[in-house]
């Protein structure tokens, strides 16, 4: 029985081509298009994909499982986050790198014209918390942070102001102090203004928190940065440092705890509507594809009338006639989807190589665009082909 | 499921008892078969014959189990056929019937071989070589093996006409039924034609031809006349 059932499907295969094979060119235009709808939907999604993938690099350039806590200083009495506060974050659990930043500033000589510069204190783990990219030269030392040194790393902005005058090796003026040079840094991603304002940014030297401590006499911090161990493990850090400075500070709420998952939720929720409404832009295609299966089998089945008539009159069950249409509806979407795949996948794909971008092609929404394309295709070649089958026999072998 | 048919025996292949036929709907209504009582036995070559109009053509249809909106009784090969589904009717359509058509009505972007094999292929019992061996061998008792390949628009009428023959022939119905089969044809090649049929009659064939013309229907052994959609001779 299965045998005959699949024979009975190659039959009705053969005459559906042969169907095809007659009108070549009204076949073609179909399939092309349904293969714009197809394409359409691929491509959207691709580029969907595309648009989340960067805002996510974005927040996650700022520094991977982030955590981090300042003080608001706008109440009259505020509370700061002290060393022993540091020193208690460092024991929750979850917690893989802490860096603490003093920021302070100050105003240097640059070829004789007075120059702000933000002044970082801050332990060698900021490098590695917070995506740091070396341009040149090398970041502070563990050695260089216990023993206080007086060594600094500048942004690339405060770099370039130096040009020619001093560099990596040689030596700054802060604090009425010689500074030695020791490298030179960019952030990982120009990634901030995406969250708020980087310490980081602009014109800016970074030196050890035991050195900017003492200088400074600065007994609280501006800002601790902490890194989950895993994506999972944010949360209970987050957790950690609140019921730390809660406990620490007698249930002031003056501080601000956050996570970057908050940012990379909404990012994520906003890039994801924003794919689902280009999707439906893009479905409408597909609804004109499906609709231009059903005018192009419409006609098929009004041209053809004799001919399912005489097949009728052999003997052929309405199931047999209902079936070749609905395969020739089939054949010309699922033809539809295959090439609008090669186009919505390819194109992005080409032009990724082509600018050395990763495109991302997902795997999912070819599938999906083509079951539903290929869906769309029986849906609209099932009134035509209803059509066909319901025919009167008489009437359709042409008589009066 | 078959309900014993008055008067029948095996040899009576064709029974109609009071079948009437009304055209159009709203009032207007013409009576295309006003009671038809017929009989025809096994091996029977029977001529129908009417004028235009008289609804010969529409009687058959019935025959032939391609018009199903008819009031009155018909047992086709000793089964009731009147009242049976759709799919029922298609499949006694493809193993009892064989219609041969005035206009031949081949499919014109198939070969004759594509054409005459398709009973065959609808009635899903053999494979798709059996199928194209038979169709080969029936088109090859019409003469026709050395043009299997060709469509019909290739071919003489004639040859079209014995293409459609070897078709109607393919899953060796009961009844061939023959709708003016000569009326598109020349004199020659309708005598040609005739000759088959006669052929066919001789080795046991029951055929039933529509036909206007009294020089085809002298061809048949017997004559039904239809006037204004009754016959008075239906029976045996």
């Amino acid at each position: 029985m299965a045998r005959r059932a699949t024979d009975w499907f190659r039959l009705l295969l053969r005459f559906a081509f042969a169907g095809l094979a007659g009108r070549r060119g009204r076949s073609g235009l179909t399939i092309l298009g349904m293969a714009i709808g197809t394409a359409s939907v691929v491509g959207v999604v691709s580029i969907g994909l595309l648009g989340r993938e960067y805002v996510v690099s974005l927040i996650e350039g700022v520094g991977s499982n982030l955590v981090f806590t300042y003080a608001h200083s706008r109440s009259v009495d505020p509370e700061w986050i002290d060393f022993d506060d540091v020193g208690a974050f460092r024991r929750i659990p979850g917690v893989r790198d802490l860096a603490p930043v003093l920021i302070d500033s100050q105003v240097m000589s640059v070829r004789g014209q007075a120059q702000p510069v933000d002044v970082l204190g801050t332990t060698p783990a900021y490098a590695r918390v917070r995506n740091m990219v070396l341009v040149a030269g090398r970041f502070v030392t563990d050695q260089e942070e216990s023993s206080g040194e007086k060594v600094a790393v500048l942004s690339q902005d405060l770099a370039q102001l130096l040009a020619g005058t001093t560099g990596v090796g040689g030596w700054i003026r802060l604090y009425d102090l010689r500074f030695r040079v020791v490298g030179v840094y960019k952030e990982g991603v120009e990634s901030a203004a995406a969250v708020q304002k980087s310490e980081a940014a602009g014109v800016t030297a970074i030196v050890p928190l035991s050195t900017l401590r003492s200088l400074s006499q600065r007994r609280a911090v501006d800002v601790v940065y902490m890194q989950a161990r895993t994506p999972d493990a944010v949360a209970g850090v987050v957790r950690g440092v609140t019921e730390v400075l809660r406990t620490r500070h007698r249930d002031v709420n003056n501080f601000e705890v956050q996570s970057l998952d908050q940012y990379l939720v909404l990012a994520r929720k906003v890039s994801d509507t924003l794919t689902l409404v280009l999707i439906a832009i893009a479905a409408i295609s597909l609804l004109v594809g499906g609709i231009g299966i059903m005018n192009i089998m419409l006609i098929t089945v009004t041209e053809r009338t004799r001919d399912i008539g005489i097949r009728l009159a052999l003997g052929a069950h309405r199931r047999d006639i209902l079936m070749q249409f609905l395969l020739e509806a089939g054949i010309l979407s699922f033809a539809g989807g295959v090439v609008g795949i090669a186009i919505g996948a390819g194109v992005p794909l080409y032009l990724g190589a082509i600018y050395h971008v990763e495109v991302p092609v997902s795997s999912l929404s070819v599938l999906i665009a083509f079951l539903v394309s290929v869906a769309v295709g029986v849906f609209f070649g099932l009134y035509p082909a209803r059509r066909a089958a319901a025919m009167n026999i008489v009437d359709a072998l042409g008589y009066e | 499921m078959t309900a014993p048919a008055p008067e029948a025996t095996p040899a009576r292949v064709i029974r109609m008892a009071n079948v009437a036929k009304t055209y159009g709907r709203n009032g207007a209504n013409v009576a295309a078969l006003r009671g038809i009582d017929l009989a025809i036995r096994e091996g029977e070559f029977v001529a129908i014959m009417g004028r235009s109009g008289s609804g010969k053509s529409t009687l058959l249809h019935i025959i032939g189990l391609i018009d199903t909106e008819y009031e009155g009784s018909y047992w086709l090969d000793g089964r009731l056929v009147s009242g049976r589904t759709a799919e029922e009717l298609a499949t006694l359509r493809n193993r009892t019937i064989g219609f041969v058509f005035q206009t031949f009505l081949l499919l014109p972007q198939m070969t004759i071989l594509e054409n005459a094999e398709l009973p065959a292929l609808y009635a899903r019992d053999r494979s798709p070589q059996e199928c194209r061996a038979i169709a080969r061998a029936r088109l090859e008792e019409m003469g026709l093996g050395h043009r299997l390949d060709h469509k019909p628009g290739e071919l003489s009428i004639g040859q079209r006409q014995r293409a459609a023959i070897a078709r109607a022939l393919v899953n060796r119905p009961r009844v061939l039924l023959a709708d003016e089969p000569t009326g598109a044809l020349d004199s020659r090649t309708a005598d040609e034609i005739l000759d088959i049929f006669a052929r066919l009659h001789r080795d046991g064939a029951t055929i039933v031809m529509v036909t206007h013309d009294p020089d085809v229907a002298a061809a048949a052994e017997r004559i039904i006349h239809v006037r204004d959609g009754q016959t008075s001779d239906g029976l045996v």
